[in-house]
């Protein structure tokens, strides 16, 4: 870490140095030499990070984990979901002790922890749903079933906080991190109740900065014990990718909740300006920063780029393009063709996470001066996905849904009793909204090889489309009936 | 987080191995004989979770627990069943809470990283309330770290929760130290925004439209040291945003800022323009900060040719990273855009 107060010399942009122009420049010229020396075309390195990631699940990780020792449904899910993405299957057995490791962290308490015996959070329940969305199945010894949602429900509504926010845990911070993890986790398991979100849309807007982008969270200013100020609301922290990602996909999921005066407190396009300028220049290589002015680190080619995928479906850009795949073999531009759907050069962000992103020895990483590690690892592949795929919430899939939708018996938690027609009303709105994300089959953009292909990922459940579909389908009771 | 210094003491006799924890019957944290993804621990770590696991199966809180878990959270901060059982005893032992605290001021210029130790002072200062000495701590973890997120957002809910004064009035001065220091420290940037328009008004900050007048001064000078500094220009943009102002107030401002130098004669009264400051000698022009600014003011004027003719040197030229979406905001202006939901 550099002390800000000693700034070795260097001319600085607009010939004013300062501390971070001096790392800017430094990090400039660490990507320089990394690039030149990586070997042309660029390609997905997925045996060494197939190699790499088999080694972590199965045989385990290195005691500097340790530091992760309250994370163990993430460490799965990171490692799984990676594998998904680049296509690998896992057996049914390995799927079985997935499962088993999973379940051991479902507190008794409701909700999952980061570990066996471990408190339950927000977290870690998102990481390890999200997993059994992957892994699991219904029935016995599957997962799915085995998930206490009545006691989940009570838990999530004792971490509710009156400005529509939610503790991580109890007695723990406040942040937009636990509101994705709450919304994901109760939108699969068909857990969302009107009580449940009330005031979290606004809660999510107070968190938009005058940037554009999202901060962790905003401080609620009250008139007397109980009675909350609608101003001031003042975010905490700058706007950040990282919240950016977890406030917009949020954002979406709430859609069937929110009334019209709601969905305007959020500034979209405000959003999508500091979006774009998130992305690093020339001397960046395209990579994507989390705040104005930090460093390109390869986990926001994610944060960013799902929040831009998003951004272009509710701009409502999207219609089938009906272009033909285009495979760009070599570096050179004149083969790339731009379409109208990304707002961002996508074609230097797969350069910067080929080129710059990845370990010789296996995983992909932050920036070339660091290691890999498989949070880094997924989010990189997962950026990556998003700038080769467009991923789009249909409407013409909507309207599918909607005539395919059959009533079904819902989950009701013992507090909100007397509300089942509410429910099915609004249960039926939430899994057409949530379903109806889709890959745009002909608009496929690959740097490099077509071999550089992964599997395309949906922006705000961070699963592959179709684990989200059999999951949701299975709790909304939209399965099909077994074939025979 | 780091390598442990050869001066460190050796590490504790395993609690297995001491006398005074023989009632606790330590806990395996799981019965699987074969998990996925399992941790190597290190064997300290495992034998003080194992206990830690027992201490909590029999829901003792007692001083030892406090060791404990100091013990374990020195090990690994991120563990936050750890913090909360610990604040828990603490509560129940009705612990000295300042003592906590100091030991919350070592743990958090080693760990600053982590949310657990930003949040249990945060926990601590809800009892404890005494907030006047926590300003100079938080300056004193800046120092290391300037853009800190943890220690901003604690510094801001400070601020918030407490709403004194005397806490406020230090707030802008220390702003301006920052930035004059670097001024393309983003955080500084959003903290003046939280200090000045976020929160409500300061004393002596009541007469809007001179906090505004002044808001507007300092930034144009910042810009002038630096024009290619995007948190200057979003500072700029939030606060005309935010008080409902044009951006074609500040037309003559940016001018000079979105033209190669060569183009631009230096004329001796412009120079001295005190409300208009012009780039720095060494500033590299034209910015396209000050194009996209331009080209949004033309937009407010009506002038959509004008923007979208910015908006594509801004594509083909000056900002090529950003094609796609200069590309796009040039549709808009054309009217050729989609319509939008």
């Amino acid at each position: 870490m550099i002390p800000f107060r000693v700034i070795p010399q260097h001319d600085g942009p607009d010939g004013c140095p300062t501390a971070t122009s001096f790392i800017q420049e430094k990090t400039e010229k660490e990507l320089k030499e990394a690039y030149d020396s990586v070997p042309k075309p660029l390609i997905l390195q997925r045996m060494r990070h197939f190699q790499w990631l088999k080694v972590l699940l199965f045989q385990g990780l290195p005691a500097r984990y340790k530091s992760q020792d309250a994370s163990q449904p993430w460490l799965m899910f990171w490692i799984i979901n990676s594998f998904q993405l680049m296509g690998v299957q896992l057996d049914v057995a390995t799927k079985q002790r997935a499962i088993d490791t999973l379940m051991q962290c479902q507190s008794p308490d409701g909700g999952f922890g980061g570990g066996p015996k471990q408190a339950p959070g927000l977290l870690p329940t998102y990481a390890a749903v999200s997993t059994l969305a992957c892994v699991g199945h219904p029935g016995p010894g599957g997962g799915w079933d085995q998930i206490d949602r009545q006691k989940m429900y009570a838990w999530f509504m004792s971490l509710k906080q009156p400005d529509g926010s939610f503790l991580v845990s109890r007695n723990a911070e406040i942040d937009v991190r636990a509101i994705y993890s709450l919304l994901v986790t109760a939108t699969l398991l068909d857990m969302m109740t009107p009580e449940l979100v009330a005031g979290t849309a606004s809660f999510i807007a107070s968190t938009q900065t005058y940037e554009g982008g999202f901060a962790s969270t905003s401080a609620p200013y009250y008139i007397s014990v109980d009675t909350l100020m609608d101003e001031p609301r003042p975010a905490l922290g700058e706007a950040h990718g990282g919240y950016a990602g977890c406030a917009i996909a949020s954002w979406v999921l709430l859609k069937p909740f929110m009334t019209e005066e709601e969905s305007k407190k959020l500034n979209v396009d405000k959003f999508l300006r500091w979006l774009v300028w998130m992305q690093g220049e020339q001397a960046d290589y395209g990579g994507f920063r989390g705040r104005s002015n930090k460093l390109v680190d390869n986990c926001y080619s994610w944060w960013c780029g799902e929040s831009l995928a998003i951004v272009e479906s509710i701009l409502d850009l999207q219609e089938e393009t009906g272009h033909e795949d285009e495979f760009i073999e070599d570096e050179g531009d004149d083969e790339w063709v731009d379409t109208d759907w990304w707002l961002y050069n996508n074609k230097a962000l797969q350069e910067y996470i080929l080129g710059l992103g990845q370990d010789n020895a296996g995983g992909l990483r932050d920036k070339p001066s660091k290691r890999a590690d498989v949070y880094h690892t997924f989010y990189s592949l997962a950026g990556f996905s998003t700038a080769q795929h467009r991923v789009y919430q249909s409407k013409s899939l909507q309207g599918s849904l909607r005539n395919k939708w059959k009533p079904s018996e819902a989950f009701t938690p013992s507090t909100a009793k007397g509300e089942d027609d509410r429910r099915q009303a609004t249960r039926k709105e939430l899994w057409i909204n949530a379903r109806s994300w889709k890959e745009d089959e002909s608009s496929h953009r690959y740097v490099g090889s077509p071999n550089n292909r992964v599997n395309a990922i949906h922006p705000v459940f961070t699963l592959l489309i179709s684990q989200a579909s059999n999951i949701m389908d299975h709790f909304y009771g939209q399965t099909s009936p077994p074939k025979s | 987080m780091s390598e442990q210094p050869a001066s460190d003491p050796p590490p504790p006799l395993l609690y297995s191995m001491r006398e005074e924890w023989k009632d606790v019957q330590p806990l395996d944290q799981s019965d699987l004989t074969n998990p996925l993804v399992p941790i190597f621990y290190p064997p300290e770590y495992k034998d003080a979770m194992d206990y830690f696991r027992g201490i909590v199966a029999k829901g003792e809180k007692s001083q030892r627990v406090l060791e404990l878990t100091e013990h374990i959270i020195r090990m690994n901060p991120a563990h936050y069943t750890v913090w909360q059982y610990r604040y828990d005893t603490l509560l129940e032992l009705e612990a000295p809470l300042d003592k906590e605290l100091a030991l919350m001021d070592e743990l958090a210029l080693t760990n600053m990283k982590f949310y657990q130790v930003w949040h249990h002072r945060k926990l601590l200062l809800l009892k404890y309330a005494q907030p006047a000495a926590e300003l100079s701590f938080i300056s004193k973890v800046l120092a290391v770290d300037s853009k800190n997120y943890h220690t901003w957002a604690y510094r801001q809910w400070l601020l918030a929760h407490f709403d004194q004064e005397d806490l406020w009035s230090l707030e802008l001065p220390s702003v301006e130290l920052l930035l004059q220091e670097d001024v393309r420290n983003n955080s500084a940037w959003h903290h003046r925004f939280f200090v000045v328009f976020d929160s409500g008004v300061r004393e002596g900050d009541e007469d809007r439209e001179q906090v505004l007048r002044r808001e507007i001064n300092f930034t144009k000078q910042k810009i002038a040291i630096a024009p290619n500094n995007l948190s200057a220009w979003n500072y700029l943009r939030g606060i005309l945003d935010r008080v409902e102002v044009k951006y074609a107030t500040l037309k003559d401002f940016v001018v000079p800022y979105t033209t190669p130098r060569e183009e631009r004669p230096v004329v001796e009264e412009e120079v001295l323009d005190l409300d208009n400051p012009r780039p720095s000698s060494s500033a590299s022009l034209p910015c396209a900060l000050a194009i996209e600014f331009l080209a949004d003011i033309c937009l407010e004027e009506g002038d959509t040719t004008k923007a979208a003719e910015l908006f594509t040197s801004l594509a083909e030229e000056h900002d090529t990273m950003r094609k796609r979406y200069w590309d796009y905001r040039v549709k808009e202006c054309l009217g050729t855009q989609s319509t939008r939901t």
